[in-house]
């Protein structure tokens, strides 16, 4: 019996193993075959030959980039605009978050600043308006268009808020009675005990204005100073846009010209790469980060 | 779910805390809340007012210079909204703003440009948008539809060049432009003012049946025996069936005929894999609006014509002649059928040799194609005329100059052109129209060509080739350099680039089609009556053309028999066809009594 | 739980003024930006009420009333929109929550560390990587003569054109969307399994259930207030269908079945410069689904005891 019950637990513990494996399977295979475009030559990429590895492999898509200076430009653009946001957005969340784990008593008015929060968050005017915003703001192809819309991320505002909460008192009170003020509790006390949220929504700042595209689509009226992401959603132009469109002949032509799978394949990967980097520290704080922030009792 | 019964309100915890311990006034607080929202109020005001002090305060005039091509005493600073593409090729260091056509107007007409935006496609459409939304649209822009520039003639945007126009265009722009008896100009006027600069657009038709000659000789098919270019529906359908039954590309999985899903298009430029050339054979104009010989208009693809060709195509399906997965196959699998040799017909305007069938050449370099049109029951190729408009720049209301538009135009339709003396004085622009930089890096990248520039330049590379003229003769550099890659791949076909057979075969076959058909008077021109947009339409038609085109594929492909397409004409008058067709007919022959 | 009031001490209570002052100073440079780009923008919203012309200004344009909405429900097309949303919506969180439960409770089951890791490691990926770059991704996989359409032809179903097809349109960005966040989904329920008393475990095996009996009577149950408080968040995003997806996806080929709020408020607005129009169905857009996040947030208080905000 014994035995026989083992056998059934084992295997019913390598169905599992099969299934979770097909699964990392089916989330990899996809990125491996953009890799494989990446390193094919372009007649075989054309071709349509290209499944999950390299077929005539080749790096030259990747000399190509090597070469391409918009490319660059867009990655450097990608890179600044991330670092400003993540700067801003940090300073700006934590001076915020600490007043608003307050009680309404100990900071008066704390509710009035929570429900504006909140309703901007859940309200939003819409496209044309922020545009105009930004627009009159004379932001409109400066990298603060990028930056300053998205500045108070209001969700980590609240994830790191509840996590200020959860912050015994005892610590802020023994800090006060030696006399510090505000804001070195907050440096000297809360944030030095909120790694996790804060790395969380470091991270979040992060992915966040890295991926974005849409903001260059809004806010940038030419293509040199597209981020990264715009820059690689404005190459997918498909054909049939253009006929679509009324395109001249010279434009369709172009087109046939610029579609070169593997280059635009190898444009992804590198595009890619920044998030990679920082992937093991992501996936390290995550775990601990949205368990104790968002979902927090 | 321990504590599952516990009500909070709303917003969160601050709420389980005693209430009411400490309550500001009432008073107090409704005060401060009304005068924080009055704050904001202005404020929004301010920063949502858009609308621009720009328009409204004009530059001071920089003394404009006489004549065509007059320069300015003082730099004028001109703004542009610029419509590019992804690869426009520009040397080294050039850029959209700074390129030797941008320069070319700085120095003749001391013009300097800045761009306002920089799009292509749909993004352009987006910026355009943007810009009016914020009510400052740059000093020059060009805009793609008539839609557009009623709107922005309507609400009172764009700046009247009636006298710009008399003023500085040159002579030869105007006979450009007389060249097409008004029907270029008259889209651009409102009550007989001349509210933008229009781009001319040449008759694209026919649409052309390119077929594999290379595969035609294998198979010892024989068509067209009469030599006139044009052939029938039948001989078509026999050589889709030789094709599909013999598979000379030896692929193993031929396809007889192939279409894109969107099956018609309503010109004949841009468009390839079409039923357009099926459907004239019968008399049919896919999505064009014509006007019956009681000056009824009616919408061609609603005709009984439109529903005999679509009867054809559905017999091809059942018969297998027409690739049983159309509908799926889109543009690129089509363009994919054809680089692997499974597919040995295709349909498009003349120009498809130079960017769709090269890579078809690029495969396989025995590959050859031959140009017909295909002839109704009668011998004869019907035709419509294209919209002799393509696209629009306009001017801002309220520029200082907007002269300037027009002068641009003469710099580079004519200027350009016809300057002898353009390599020495230019180099750099003469460089530009060798290499291939693309139009969009003219400030202008409409086309402005005469009504017969087509032909004509035909007929310069055909006297060349044959040896009736010399090669100084040639009017344009672009022929100039079309008859080198004519001789050299004539000369020496085998040896000769995919480019080079390319350019053969669209000008020596496709051109010469045209020309073909002109001289023995085999096309039968129908003039569509409307080209524009009407109210209903920008509302409807979307939902119209879904409607159009799932029940011609689902009609070809069997899945409804040919009597439902009584019941889409039905369908489509109801959805506000019957409406739109109202419009038209007002806008075509005015009010009725 | 409850006991959140604080007793302040006296010496607190003393400096309480001025921290009070440092606290609005604190806040201030944060507020300033979203009265500035969150709240000012807002006022946007009445042309949805106006005739907007945009030479006008908000400030001048005519205010024609509820206009632009009644013309909304009298197009066909915009009830067509909102199943489109419903129904693209409803289909990922359904799918999306069966599955990241499926696979956290599978993925409790591993013991091979080195495994374990490496598959969360592959599945919490996609969640990082934008649209923009998935959309190639899905495009090459799903494409006529992609490897999936190849596989298709193999086994002898024929191609499918995914992402051209009325029919096929809507389960691709469900199950593209599935695959994007399963992984990531999955890290709050393998969290919430953990959390479970092994005891409960331990005391079913006693009593000789089998695996599929515990999950059912111990690890599901354990897991309920999760799943409970994460489906009111799903809620919330019941009329967003996901723009940044469909819109990298989607052609007008597939309208149809594929156009979402989002992406027709975009069209009209930034397409078409149907200004007032596009920006009414934003607003209803915005109002419907401010409700349903302050209904989500109230179920969420009360069935599972803690909140979203």
């Amino acid at each position: 019996m014994v035995t026989r019950k083992g056998i059934r637990a084992n295997l019913g513990l390598a169905v599992i193993y099969l299934i979770v494996f097909a699964l990392g399977l089916v989330c990899l295979l996809p990125l491996l075959n953009i890799l494989a475009l990446s390193f094919s030559s372009s007649e075989a990429a054309a071709a349509n030959l290209v499944g999950f590895v390299p077929v005539k492999f080749t790096t030259a898509a990747y000399q190509k980039i090597l070469e391409d200076r918009q490319f660059w430009r867009s990655f450097g653009i990608s890179v600044l605009r991330v670092v400003l946001q993540l700067v801003l957005n940090l300073i700006l969340i934590v001076l915020m978050a600490y007043p608003l784990s307050k009680s309404k008593r100990e900071f008066r008015g704390r509710n009035i600043y929570m429900n504006l929060l909140i309703f901007a968050m859940l309200f939003s005017g819409g496209m044309i308006p922020t545009y105009l915003v930004v627009k009159n703001l004379h932001l409109i192809n400066t990298i603060w268009a990028l930056v300053l819309p998205g500045a108070v991320p209001i969700f980590s505002v609240i994830m790191v808020m509840n996590f200020f909460m959860g912050i015994p008192k005892s610590l802020e009170e023994a800090a006060v009675i030696d006399g510090a003020t505000p804001i070195q509790v907050l440096t000297r006390v809360y944030i030095p005990c909120s790694k996790p949220v804060i790395a969380t929504i470091t991270l979040f700042s992060i992915v966040g204005s890295w991926n974005d595209f849409f903001g260059g689509l809004i806010y940038m009226t030419k293509v040199a100073n597209y981020p990264l992401q715009t820059y690689i959603q404005s190459l997918s132009v498909s054909l049939e846009d253009i006929l679509n469109s009324g395109g001249s002949l010279s434009s369709l032509v172009n087109a046939m010209e610029v579609s070169s799978q593997n280059l635009n394949a190898a444009k992804i990967v590198v595009s890619v790469v920044p998030l990679l980097l920082i992937y093991p520290i992501l996936q390290k704080y995550l775990i601990t980060g949205i368990v104790v922030g968002s979902v927090k009792e | 779910m321990r504590e599952m019964g516990k009500c909070r309100k709303l917003w969160c915890r601050q709420v389980s805390e005693r209430p009411g311990t400490m309550r500001p006034t009432t008073t107090r607080r409704r005060m401060m809340t009304s005068a924080a929202i009055l704050a904001v109020t202005a404020l929004s005001a301010a920063f949502l007012a858009g609308c621009g002090g720009k328009a409204e305060t004009p530059a001071a005039v920089a003394a404009a210079g006489d004549g065509p091509l007059g320069a300015y005493e003082e730099t004028l600073v001109c703004a542009a909204g610029r419509s590019t593409i992804a690869n426009p090729k520009f040397p080294e260091g050039d850029s959209y703003e700074d390129n030797a056509y941008t320069r070319y107007v700085k120095d003749v007409l001391n013009v300097e440009i800045r761009d306002e935006f920089e799009a292509n496609g749909a993004d352009y459409d987006r910026q355009v948008s943007l810009a009016i939304a914020s009510g400052e649209l740059p000093d020059i822009m060009q805009i793609g539809s008539k839609d557009l520039l009623d709107e922005l003639v309507e609400n009172d945007l764009v700046a009247d060049l009636t006298e710009a126009y008399e003023e500085y265009a040159s002579d030869y722009i105007k006979e450009i432009y007389d060249s097409y008896d008004g029907r270029c100009l008259g889209q651009a006027s409102y009550d007989g003012r001349l509210m933008a600069m229009p781009g001319t657009n040449l008759d694209g038709a026919p649409c052309v049946t390119y077929i594999r000659r290379d595969w035609l000789d294998k198979l010892g098919i024989r068509i067209d025996e009469d030599g006139d270019k044009c052939i029938s529906i039948e001989e078509l359908e026999m050589v889709a069936a030789a094709f599909l039954e013999q598979d000379p590309g030896g692929s193993g999985k031929p396809v007889g005929l192939a279409f894109a899903p969107y099956l018609t298009a309503d010109d004949y430029g841009g468009s390839g894999y079409t039923m357009n050339a099926v459907a004239s054979a019968f008399g049919a104009f896919p999505k064009v609006w014509l006007a019956d010989e009681d000056g009824e208009v009616y919408y061609s693809s609603t005709s009984p014509q439109m529903k005999e060709a679509l009867g054809k195509l559905a017999q091809w399906f059942r018969d297998g002649i027409l690739d049983p997965q159309f509908g799926t196959r889109t543009w690129d699998d089509i363009t994919a059928l054809l680089t692997n040799g499974q597919l040995g017909i295709v349909f498009g305007p003349w120009h498809i040799p130079d960017w769709l069938l090269n890579n078809v050449r690029a495969m396989d370099d025995e590959a050859d194609f031959a140009a017909y049109a295909i002839a109704d029951g009668e011998g004869r190729v019907n035709v419509t005329h294209s919209n002799a408009t393509g696209g629009y720049m306009v001017v801002r209301k309220g520029y200082s100059n907007p002269e300037v538009l027009v002068k641009l135009v003469n710099l580079y339709f004519d200027e350009m052109v016809n300057s002898t003396a353009l390599a020495e004085e230019h180099p750099d622009v003469y460089d530009y129209i060798n290499q291939g930089v693309d139009g969009t890096a003219r400030v202008i990248s409409l086309e402005v060509n005469a009504y017969t520039s087509l032909l004509d330049d035909y007929e310069d590379i055909r006297a060349c080739v044959a040896g009736e003229i010399a090669e100084d003769e040639v009017h344009t550099a672009e022929s100039r350099s079309i008859v080198e890659s004519v001789k050299k791949y004539v000369e020496n076909p085998s040896e000769a680039g995919v480019t080079d057979w390319a350019k053969n075969v669209s000008r020596m076959e496709g051109v010469a089609l045209i020309d073909r058909m002109m001289e023995t008077g085999k096309f039968c021109w129908e003039t569509p009556v409307f080209y524009g947009v009407t109210e209903t339409m920008r509302m409807k038609s979307a939902n119209l053309g879904t409607l159009e085109e799932e029940m011609f594929v689902a009609i070809v492909t069997g899945s409804k028999d040919i009597g439902a397409f009584d019941e889409f004409v039905a369908t489509w008058e109801a959805q506000g066809g019957s409406q739109i067709r109202t419009e038209v007919q007002e806008a075509v022959f005015g009010e009725e009594e | 739980m409850g006991k959140k009031v604080a007793k302040m001490g006296g010496a607190a209570r003393a400096r309480g003024v001025s921290s009070q002052r440092m606290y609005h100073v604190m806040m201030l440079p944060g507020m300033l930006f979203v009265l500035i780009f969150c709240y000012i923008p807002m006022f946007g919203v009445v042309m949805a009420f106006q005739d907007y012309v945009p030479a006008k200004g908000i400030l001048g344009s005519k205010f024609v009333g509820l206009k632009n909405f009644s013309y909304m429900f009298s197009l066909p097309d915009v009830s067509r929109i909102f199943v489109n949303t419903l129904v693209i919506a409803i289909g990922k969180i359904i799918l999306g929550t069966l599955m990241a439960i499926v696979f956290a409770i599978l993925l409790n089951e591993i013991r091979c560390k080195l495994f374990k890791k490496t598959v969360q490691t592959i599945v919490y990926l996609p969640h990082f990587l934008s649209w923009v770059v998935l959309a190639a991704v899905v495009v090459n996989m799903v494409n006529l003569d992609g490897p999936l359409n190849q596989l298709l032809e193999l086994v002898g179903l024929g191609k499918i054109n995914f992402l051209g097809s009325n029919v096929w349109f809507r389960p691709m960005i469900i199950a593209t969307d599935v695959w994007k966040e399963f992984g990531y989904n999955s890290i709050v329920y393998l969290a919430a399994i953990t959390a479970i008393d092994p005891g409960l475990h331990e005391a079913a095996a006693m009593d000789g259930a089998t695996w599929w009996k515990r999950v059912w009577h111990v690890t599901l149950p354990g897991m309920l207030p999760i799943i409970l408080l994460m489906a009111a968040m799903n809620l919330t995003s019941i009329l967003s269908a996901g723009f940044d997806q469909i819109y990298n996806l989607y052609s007008p080929m597939v309208y149809q079945t594929g156009d979402v709020l989002d992406t027709y408020v975009y069209r009209m607005g930034l397409i078409s410069r149907q200004y007032s129009f596009s920006t009414a169905v934003g607003l209803l857009r915005s109002v419907v689904g401010m409700i349903l996040m302050l209904t989500a947030n109230g179920l969420a208080g009360r069935f599972t005891d803690r909140k979203i905000f």
